[in-house]
């Protein structure tokens, strides 16, 4: 008998692959996201009344909280899917550690649904009169903290696996996890309107991104074993 | 040779089993018959490693299957109930996706071999939410064919035959009999006790 066993980094590299297949077969997750931030988008100035500065003021955190909310419905699904047909169960056969498969899960899942997010976050930004000197800042701010949001809602995702209400319970859990990314993003920009660095802020919000980069498929992989298991 | 020493096992507050104690040998196959709900699958997913137990060991040879799991689970091929197959991927992607996360190396040829081997080739494009329930426990049963090339000691298959026709039943066992053949090992629950008859 002849096995050739691939290296980690070459299932890694497949698995996402997989993912980014199986999600682009079903695209009905991201346009529920962009047509959810979209509908903030064009609810919130008319919320908010005809004076102009208003929006300007708070135009940078409604693109950040509006982000968050439009994720929250597809991350239930984010790995409810692959338990309920089986395959977390295939990937627990795999000879690669659960944790390098669920980094793999939040880096897909960062790609599928945020990628899209990002790129359109500066036409988001012109229609609620964001300055424009402040939009590369708003995309480089949002490209760094929704990894952190993609990892801590794969943690999320996880812990909720075969959970009854598991999608009124997830956003309870995850959204306070979630506050220092908000905080921190929307600080990039804010920092900017006041003439002030705003590296202080993109800093932090890069530090927290590796935090849950290293900490978030181990907490991930220790649920799915959980799950699986019962 | 795996061995089954004073196994306990919980799920939830019940206690499936107590103090179970079996020994496998290498080649030969083991049934697990019982009622519905007296804990066939559970002690199927313990010796997959995916259940922890409350008490007792799982050995193969002299190494605890949870301590080595990574050794244990390149050498074993998982089946149950629910496939483990994505409804938005074809059936030949899907057993690509599943040699790659075994981590062994694919191609099309070796995806159209496993493929016949259970009469699937012609529905290798067939998406899976296309497919009947039979064509599906098929599409999951082909991975069962990449035993021979890539070193599997052990099947842990649960209900494998549910969903199947006749004529699929005999590919089935013509697998079963050529891994034994080869010193495989072979766990499975059913309910059907004609799964193991060698009348291919």
């Amino acid at each position: 008998m002849n096995s050739v066993y691939s290296s980690w980094s070459s299932i890694f590299i497949a698995h996402i692959k997989r993912d980014i297949l199986t999600n682009s077969r079903s695209l009905i997750d991201l346009i529920s996201i962009v047509g959810f931030m979209i509908l903030i988008i064009i609810l919130f100035p008319l919320g908010l009344g005809p004076i102009q500065e208003k929006l300007n003021i708070v135009s940078n955190a409604v693109i950040w909280v509006g982000l968050i909310l439009a994720i929250m419905p597809s991350l239930e699904k984010l790995l409810q899917k692959d338990f309920e047909n089986g395959w977390l169960d295939q990937i627990a056969t795999s000879p690669i550690p659960l944790e390098i498969i669920m980094l793999s899960k939040g880096i897909s899942y960062w790609l599928i649904m945020l990628i899209p997010l990002i790129i359109t976050s500066p036409i988001f930004a012109i229609f609620l009169d964001m300055d424009l000197k402040n939009i590369p800042w708003l995309v480089i701010s949002i490209s760094s903290g929704s990894l952190a949001i993609s990892l801590i809602g794969l943690s999320g995702s996880a812990l909720i696996l075969g959970a009854r209400r598991g999608n009124i319970l997830l956003p309870i859990l995850i959204i306070p996890l979630m506050t220092p990314i908000l905080i921190f993003g929307v600080g990039v920009n804010e920092a900017i309107k006041i003439n002030a660095s705003p590296y202080g802020n993109l800093f932090l919000l890069l530090a927290l991104t590796l935090v849950y980069l290293v900490i978030s498929p181990f907490i991930s992989a220790l649920l799915v074993r959980i799950a699986i298991g019962r | 040779m795996l061995y089954l020493k004073d196994l306990t096992i919980q799920r939830g507050n019940k206690i499936v089993f107590s103090n179970f104690n079996a020994v496998i040998r290498s080649g030969s196959t083991t049934l697990i018959k019982g009622k519905n709900g007296s804990g066939k699958s559970t002690l199927l997913r313990a010796i997959a490693g995916f259940t922890p137990l409350e008490g007792g060991v799982i050995k193969q040879n002299k190494n605890d299957i949870f301590k080595n799991n990574e050794e244990w689970v390149k050498n074993l091929i998982f089946l149950d109930t629910k496939n483990g197959l994505s409804k938005d991927l074809t059936v030949a992607e899907n057993l690509n996706a599943w040699l790659t996360i075994k981590g062994w190396s694919s191609n099309k040829e070796v995806i159209k071999m496993a493929l016949k081997s259970v009469s699937m080739e012609k529905y290798a494009d067939l998406y899976i939410s296309q497919c009947s329930e039979g064509l599906k426990k098929r599409a999951a049963l082909s991975r069962l064919y990449l035993s021979f090339s890539n070193n599997v000691d052990f099947w842990i298959l649960d209900e494998p035959t549910n969903e199947l026709d006749t004529s699929s039943l005999v590919l089935f066992k013509k697998l079963v009999f050529k891994f034994l053949k080869q010193n495989g090992t072979i766990i499975l629950a059913s309910h059907d006790p004609t799964i193991i008859e060698k009348k291919v």
